[in-house]
């Protein structure tokens, strides 16, 4: 029994500016960045890239400092589960504090956060297709 | 040069049976039993663990020495390393060299590349199929 992952979904590179982290993966590595975005609610800019199943998320803050030396880190990722509401039970049955599922930034689809527990790693479980189109 | 997968992501840890029974229990994964083991001359022991198409790898210090041991000193436990599959290694790190990038020498199929070079995100190359 476990959580019912299928993949790793995300794996999210934390910066002090994710335009530019994500520019250089995009010149260096020949990674192509798919899709820009302001996270709603913090603001937060994202930038996503998508290697076969696995979305290389890049995030940085809603403002650049002039200046500052960018630094980014490996940060945290997102499995891909079957069943979310089945993930969380089970995690929290084994003691882990789990946030409760909410929508998440990818349409349809809903995530719960992790919060302890995971070596060290941030972590979060998502499910596609779990808010009918209609919203019910 | 082109990423085309993410290959694994390395995870440090303190205890990697420890790791290894937690993921298992809890989250439903199996060790990959074919692969990891002792690397003393890179001071570390691994683990396999795959989740769909890409791999976690589990990563103890077992020397005071090197990047593991720094960053178990420094941080703890998290993840430590994002490795990317490239179609030709060694076309890749000249590549990189050409652009200003510190890349190690190839070295059975792996090459790393300088966090100073990535921002501070520490990278590994690596190359699956043969040439």
């Amino acid at each position: 029994m476990g959580i019912g992952a299928t993949h790793i979904d995300h794996i999210v590179i934390s910066s002090n500016d994710s335009g530019t982290v994500a520019q250089a993966f995009a010149d260096n590595l020949g990674i192509e960045i798919k899709r820009k975005m302001i996270r709603p609610g913090t603001s937060a800019q994202l930038a996503f890239a998508k290697l076969q199943e696995v979305v290389l998320e890049f995030a940085g803050p809603p403002q650049v400092k002039p200046g500052e030396e960018v630094k980014a880190k490996l940060w945290g990722m997102v499995l891909a589960v079957e069943d979310i509401d089945a993930a969380v039970a089970h995690l929290r049955e084994l003691g882990y504090p789990v946030s409760d599922p909410r929508p998440a930034v990818q349409p349809g689809a809903r995530i719960a956060t992790v919060k302890d527990g995971t070596s060290g790693v941030p972590f979060a479980v998502i499910q596609y297709n779990a808010i009918p189109a209609d919203g019910s | 040069m082109k990423a085309t997968r993410i290959d694994h992501v390395g995870i440090v840890v303190k205890d990697i049976d420890a790791a290894l029974a937690t993921y298992a229990r809890n989250f439903g994964f199996a060790a990959d039993s074919r692969r990891g083991g002792d690397l003393p001359a890179l001071g570390i022991k691994n683990a396999f663990m795959p989740v769909g198409g890409s791999d976690l790898e589990f990563i103890q210090a077992i020397s005071s020495e090197g990047p593991v041991a720094q960053f178990a000193s420094d941080r703890g436990e998290g993840a430590f390393m994002l490795s990317l599959e490239v179609e030709d290694l060694d076309a890749a790190v000249e590549h990189l060299r050409s652009a200003g990038a510190r890349v190690g020498n190839s070295n059975n199929g792996v090459a790393f590349v300088s966090m100073k070079s990535t921002h501070g995100v520490n990278l590994q190359l690596v190359q699956r199929k043969p040439n």
